[in-house]
């Protein structure tokens, strides 16, 4: 029983993390049905204001962290008008190249400018445990994190649901053609999109390596950036809500499989997260809680 | 609305002023050329149609004057150039285009695809206009959280008749609004046609390939073949013309 | 601007015009290897760039795993990542078969072409259904993988886990290869022999990465030459067909599913082939190699190079070599910290030319060269055979730029293609490249 619990908290503990930047990953989707390759290293970019901020500059770390999260939003604006924009949205491949580029980019100039050993993330919740039954233990840091996942999807469904921006961005992702014919300006908003996506992303990757068990460095992302999207596409594409119940459920698959099933070692946990993206795609391509526009896949 | 609201608060327009004209419109998509020089124009409180076969250029017209499709030529709305600008800004200029298909807003409710159609606006009288519409449209107002694109092809109609009108425009682009229609319903939305023409006098341009039913409610006519105008006149005129009964009107 | 030079196909100076290139281009291939082996270097300011053999037999294993995914992407249409898992497969297999049993290089072959050829037509399965985007995804996923399936415990004997694995096996090069005559020749050519190729001669060790080198120019010959074949035959047109309307193709009968699976293989075959060629030219194999950043090199190495088309692996294989090579040895750039150029600059670049090239020059280098080129000189088919009237020539947009090909291009276009996929045959290809794969679109209506 012990043994189960932990391995439960586990899973909600990494689960929450991979469903928030599903949600960025899922944001960008639904404006404009890509998938951004470079979302992970844009969260690790905003991990990394963050940390400057609070440690370097001294600002309180949840002001550091909105910082982060205003600053990378501008640097997505700077990037959405310069890269994105001049293509035809309906084309993807050149858009897909560049946000591979993009992340080869931003994967190296962060490690330029920070190098690659290992620091230490302030705190954003309380260390030690909720509750604990000898090795099962709910850590603040559990708590803290579904917490905050919680909210920030309430907030933006209230966004989304009840400002014109929110509107605006909903029709976008519902109709293109039509938005441009009541007025709504593609390209502002698409902007906002991304604008919000990569806030969110800084948060996610805030939260990330805020775990006491993780070190923030240049690389996190690049696995995580996997689990990301099979949370995503497993929860459906374009459902943020669908994002938290994909990453949910993928932490603890990952947990409960690594962690029962002797034979298969830590590592394999992004096998799984592969195999759930070739499942989902293959039987149900909008996944749980996607809208059926997903599936001309 | 009344007709003082159409003709919009900077001055009144006289009857018969030029709202839309197309001088030499060309029109392609990508390589294909499909406009070969339209002329064409609709003035204040007229309802124009637009009657031609399938493939000669009909909808490409009316994606021409919303920047939907590369073009050169000239149109003008209220004399001002708006060739080439994107379909947000001619919106924005006062033009309401009910697309091909109805182009609904499938993922947002029926309120929120008519607040949608007013998303130009900033006046306090929106909500009015929503009631409004749920009126003159009930089904609408019995359907009006349900997810829009449930609706059936006919309440879908309604729905985007009534979110171009949602933002009060000054003119009213409709192309082919019997496409895919049950006749009844089709009758039924003519009819809804014919009276916001009647009670708002909004200016019309309706391209259709049903031609009985779109000289009914029509002024003037023109008659498209293969991007090239070949007639025009009043609907009268068009309806009596004899190579045009026998083309579209089946007799 | 004057008129383009017109060359009437089947003279000499058409035949100059074609060999002349290949001839330049086999002896730079022949002679480079003793140029390299002195790892000739440049000084630019306080850096020192250098170009070594080692680099250069890297760059040509690289070719190869460009090319297999140039099949995939540029002429079968399939937007796959997943090349580097195939590399690695080829890689770690002759790893391990070479330092473990004993086999020699070349016999690995005989496992790593099967072993796959199949992996990639069972990869291919899946790939029917899920299209575009959402493969590129999966087959990132793939790659992304890669390195911890190769760490797994119980993997670590064959694959030494996370420390990679050292070959032990040297290749020497045979008695009866005259290297050493070779290389008296090339330091023999008057003014520039010597201050090129050094004296003459090469000692027992450059001798043996000599021979590493003929052996992965052979290698890469014979992939090229295979690859070329398949493009320009029956099933390659049908390859070709798939990419450019699939709905179209099918109709016409090519067997879609059959035809986009072996695609997948042969690309996943050439991928193990370019690992071994690796292992072959590195001596050591590691998990992260293989990893997700060179999935994404191997794109960069064919946009560069030019999606669509042959040569442009080369380039491509060159790129994602020297350029981090070079990149890493920068050592000051006024204003810059110090910090940053020890750091992965060669990323950095490789993520800036992607990007760069997909706004400028989406075509790739190829394409780049064959439209300046085509401003120069146009063949012209033989007037007598065409029947008397000249025939005016397009203005030169070579095909090319495949990168956005949209659907529903005529059968004509497809011929267009076959019968010269290289666009080198006839100047004139009045379909030109697409809109999007020339300068993104400024204010276009969206």
């Amino acid at each position: 029983m012990e043994l189960f619990l932990a391995r439960l908290f586990d899973g909600l503990s990494s689960g929450a993390t991979y469903a928030v930047i599903a949600v960025a990953l899922v944001l960008i989707y639904k404006a404009t049905t890509l998938i951004n390759f470079a979302q992970g290293e844009l969260a690790m970019l905003g991990s990394f204001f963050a940390y400057i901020l609070a440690i370097e500059q001294g600002i309180p770390l949840y002001l550091a962290i909105v910082l982060a999260m205003l600053l990378s939003a501008v640097l997505a604006a700077g990037m959405e008008r310069v890269l994105i924009r001049p293509f035809d949205p309906a084309d993807h491949l050149p858009l897909v190249i560049i946000t591979l580029g993009l992340f080869l980019v931003i994967n190296a100039v962060a490690g330029m400018i920070w190098g690659f050993d290992p620091r230490s993330f302030p705190r954003m919740f309380p260390e030690g445990d909720v509750w604990s039954m000898g090795i099962a233990r709910l850590r603040w840091y559990t708590v803290g994190t579904m917490a905050t996942v919680l909210i920030l999807l309430v907030l933006l469904t209230l966004l989304l649901k009840k400002t014109k921006v929110g509107l605006a961005f909903r029709a976008v992702s519902s109709n293109l053609e039509s938005s441009g014919l009541v007025g709504v300006r593609a390209g502002p908003t698409l902007q906002f999109g991304w604008m919000l996506a990569t806030a969110v992303g800084t948060l996610a990757g805030a939260l990330f390596v805020a775990d006491p068990f993780r070190q923030l460095d240049p690389t996190w992302a690049q696995r995580v950036l996997i689990f990301a999207a099979a949370a995503a596409v497993l929860g459906g594409l374009d459902s943020l809500w669908g994002a938290l119940a994909g990453g949910i459920i993928l932490g603890l698959v990952e947990s409960m499989v690594v962690g029962y099933v002797d034979w298969i070692p830590n590592q394999m946990g992004l096998a799984a997260a592969v195999v759930t993206i070739i499942i989902v795609l293959l039987i149900r391509p909008n996944g749980l809680f996607g809208s059926k526009a997903v599936e001309r896949v | 609305m009344t007709d003082a609201q159409t003709t919009e608060a900077e001055g009144s327009t006289e009857p018969g002023r030029l709202v839309l004209q197309l001088t030499g419109v060309h029109a392609a998509y990508g390589m294909v050329r499909v406009l070969h020089g339209i002329d064409l124009e609709v003035r204040d409180g007229e309802v124009v149609v637009v009657l031609g076969a399938n493939g000669a250029g009909k909808t490409t017209t009316m994606r021409a004057i919303c920047g939907m499709v590369d073009t050169s030529g000239s149109i003008q709305l209220h004399g001002s150039e708006i060739t080439g600008k994107k379909s947000a800004d001619v919106a924005r200029l006062g033009v309401a285009h009910v697309p091909q298909g109805r182009g609904t807003f499938a993922d947002l409710s029926v309120e929120e695809n008519l607040q949608v159609g007013a998303f130009v606006r900033k006046d306090k009288e929106i909500r009015s206009d929503i009631d409004r519409w749920f009126d003159v449209f009930p089904v609408l107002g019995e359907r009006r959280q349900q997810q829009a694109g449930t609706l059936s092809g006919g309440e879908q109609q309604m729905l985007a008749v009534a979110r171009a009108l949602m933002g009060r425009p000054r003119l009213l682009l409709l192309d082919e609004p019997s496409l895919g229609l049950a006749p009844m319903i089709v009758q039924s939305v003519f009819r809804n046609l014919q009276s916001i023409r009647e009670e708002f006098g909004t200016t019309m341009l309706v391209v259709e390939q049903n031609a009985n039913l779109a000289l009914g409610i029509a002024d003037r006519g023109y008659v498209i073949e293969a991007g090239r105008i070949v007639l025009s006149g009043t609907a009268a005129e068009l309806s009596s013309d004899d190579a045009v009964r026998a083309a579209y009107l089946g007799y | 601007m004057s008129e383009p030079r017109h060359i009437t196909e089947g003279t000499t100076a058409h035949k100059v015009y074609r060999w002349v290139p290949w001839a330049i281009f086999a002896f730079v291939a022949l002679s480079a290897p003793f140029w390299a082996v002195h790892t000739p270097a440049f000084s630019i300011g306080e850096s020192t760039l250098t170009f070594s053999l080692g680099n250069l037999n890297h760059a040509v294993a690289y070719m190869v795993g460009v090319l297999g995914l140039g099949i995939l992407v540029g002429y079968n249409g399939q937007i796959s990542l997943g090349n580097s898992f195939f590399m690695g497969i080829g890689g770690y297999l002759t790893a391990t078969l070479v330092t473990d049993d004993g086999w020699s290089y070349l016999a690995t072959l005989l496992v790593v072409l099967p072993v796959c050829f199949i992996v990639g037509m069972l990869v291919g399965l899946p790939a029917l259904r899920i299209k575009g985007l959402y493969l590129a995804l999966t087959t990132l996923g793939l790659a992304a993988v890669f390195p911890s399936i190769v760490r797994m415990e119980q993997l670590r004997d064959r694959t030494g886990g996370a420390n990679g694995k050292r070959i032990e096996s040297d290749l020497d090069a045979p008695d009866w290869v005259p290297l050493d005559t070779m290389s008296d020749v090339l330091s023999g050519i008057p003014l520039v022999g010597e201050w090129a190729f050094g004296e003459g001669g090469v000692s027992g060790r450059e001798a043996d990465a000599i021979w590493v080198y003929f052996l992965l120019a052979v290698l890469t010959i014979a992939a090229f030459w295979v690859a070329r074949n398949l493009i320009y035959s029956r099933p390659g047109r049908s390859i070709i067909a798939i990419r450019d309307n699939e709905t179209g193709a099918a109709v016409n009968g090519v067997n879609v599913p059959m035809t986009k699976t072996l695609t997948f293989g042969f690309s996943a075959m050439l991928g193990g082939l370019s690992g071994t060629m690796y292992a072959m030219a590195i001596g050591f194999v590691a998990p992260d190699v293989f990893g997700i950043n060179l999935a994404i090199f191997l794109i960069v190495g064919l946009v560069v190079g030019g999606v669509g088309t042959l040569s442009g692996a080369v380039i491509g294989g060159i790129v994602i070599v020297f350029v981090p090579v070079w990149a890493a040895q920068i050592q000051s750039v006024p204003g810059v910290p110090e910090r940053f150029l020890r750091g992965p600059t060669g990323t950095f670049f490789l993520g800036v030319l992607l990007i760069i090239l997909t706004f400028f020059l989406p075509g790739g280098i190829v394409y780049g060269v064959r439209k300046i080129r085509a401003r120069f000189v146009q063949v012209v088919p033989d007037r007598e055979v065409a029947g008397g009237d000249e025939i005016v020539v397009a203005a030169g947009d070579a095909t090319g730029g495949k990168m956005s090909r949209h659907g529903g291009g005529s059968a004509l276009e497809v011929d267009e293609d076959v019968l010269d996929p290289d666009g080198t045959e006839h100047g004139a290809a009045p379909d030109a490249v697409p809109a999007s794969a020339q300068q993104p679109n400024q204010g276009e209506p969206t």
